[in-house]
């Protein structure tokens, strides 16, 4: 957890520091891309709270969420679908299911 | 980890019934249950370091902020668009004044100058002469306001709805080159003078497409097209009119010409500058001998 939010720290500070930025027609495709990196990453949290975390299943869950919400959003522009909110609506419950989970579990632990 | 809601994977000292609970709705009996089961080990002692998560985080900290600078980019070039605009607007309107101002300046000085004039008129005949000499070549040069019988022709886009065709819309508006073609037609019947929308045409004077509107002398004019000439009304009139001529061939494309004989056109002079950057004068004193 406090390893998440130095690394979410640094990744900001990188990220204002680093100079340019994502062209226009990139944006649509980061900002799908970024919720289901938010998802994987809240997913990822409950899972070591839960003890159950891995590695491996995290890191490849993290990128292959995140390029299949890029080609779901892609794949929609080209049948004029908007693909996009599936994958948005999905991750967003996800993200507050997981969210649940995880506050249970930490409250839990404290209470202990 | 999103995959772990289904593939979970039970670490050591963890029975089904641990997690069973966790994903229960009720932190209440959460709490109760896992009480009755004191041989569990905290969960978090024997978790091992995540960097898996650590360098996610780093990742997704670093696309957070940069997607959050590019939608703000994308937003403040919009109103930086709108800002430009304003700024042009005054820059406009102050460029506007100036030339307002220097006209009138111009104005003084062309009174100045034919106070000069009139001057020298009285100052001898050598004087009469060259003031003479002087008002045939502004006459000639399109200096002077001239008056005379000629034509006023008016040339305006199509009324035509070019959704109703399956032609180019361009071929419905006038072009340069129709404008040029009406000129040249009018100066072959023996136009001497000749203005576009007020515009009086010179030896210099250029007919150029500028955009959806045409540029003479270096201002833009839009349509209808004032073209005034003089000279013979009824040779001009017939030369644009002609089968097969100029009117005959815009018609095509609807393009209205509507050309008016007048007993009385009054064009106005040239009132822009004239610099020769580059021409000058050529004088060969041997021409005589060499019986040119």
């Amino acid at each position: 957890m406090l390893l998440g939010v130095i690394g979410l720290a640094i990744g900001i500070g990188l990220g204002f520091v680093f100079p340019g930025y994502f062209p226009e027609t990139l944006s649509d495709y980061m900002g799908i891309m970024l919720i289901a990196c938010a998802d994987s990453i809240i997913g990822g949290l409950r899972a070591r709270a839960l003890g159950e975390y891995n590695d491996s299943i995290f890191i490849s869950g993290f990128f292959i969420n995140a390029l299949l919400a890029a080609a779901m959003t892609y794949f929609g522009k080209r049948i004029n679908l908007q693909l996009e909110l599936a994958a948005m609506v999905v991750f967003a419950t996800r993200i507050f299911q997981n969210l649940a989970i995880l506050r249970r579990n930490l409250l839990n632990l404290n209470a202990e | 980890m999103t995959n772990n809601h289904y593939d979970q994977t039970p670490l050591p000292g963890q029975d089904d019934a641990v997690q069973g609970e966790v994903l229960s709705d009720c932190p209440l009996v959460v709490a109760k249950e896992q009480q009755k089961a004191p041989p569990q080990e905290p969960v978090h002692t024997k978790r091992p370091v995540a960097f898996g998560v650590f360098f996610a985080c780093i990742l997704f900290g670093f696309l957070l902020s940069m997607q959050f600078k590019s939608v703000d980019i994308s937003s403040n070039a919009l109103t930086s668009q709108q800002l430009r605009a304003e700024e042009l607007q005054a820059l406009l309107n102050k460029e506007r004044e100036k030339n307002q101002e220097l006209y009138e300046e111009l104005l003084r000085g062309k009174d100045d100058l034919s106070q000069y004039r009139e001057q020298a008129l009285q100052s001898g005949d050598y004087a009469t002469i060259l003031a003479d000499e002087l008002a045939r070549a502004e006459l000639a040069a399109g200096f002077t306001d001239v008056v005379g019988p000629g034509l006023i022709v008016t040339m305006s886009d199509s009324t035509k709805n070019p959704a109703d065709t399956t032609a180019d819309p361009s071929y419905y508006i006038i072009h340069d080159n129709d404008i040029l073609q009406v000129v040249n037609e009018l100066r072959d019947a023996g136009a001497e003078a000749l203005s576009i929308n007020g515009e009086r045409l010179l030896a210099t004077s250029e007919i150029r497409c500028a955009g959806s509107i045409v540029s003479v002398n270096n201002n833009r004019y839009a349509a209808p097209y004032v073209i005034r000439a003089i000279g013979d009304p009824a040779a001009m009139s017939s030369a644009l009119s002609m089968r097969g001529g100029v009117i005959d061939q815009l018609s095509i494309w609807d393009i209205q010409v509507d050309v008016q004989q007048s007993e009385e056109v009054l064009i106005r002079a040239y009132t822009g500058k004239t610099t020769f950057q580059y021409a000058q004068e050529y004088k060969d004193n041997s021409s005589q001998e060499k019986g040119e």
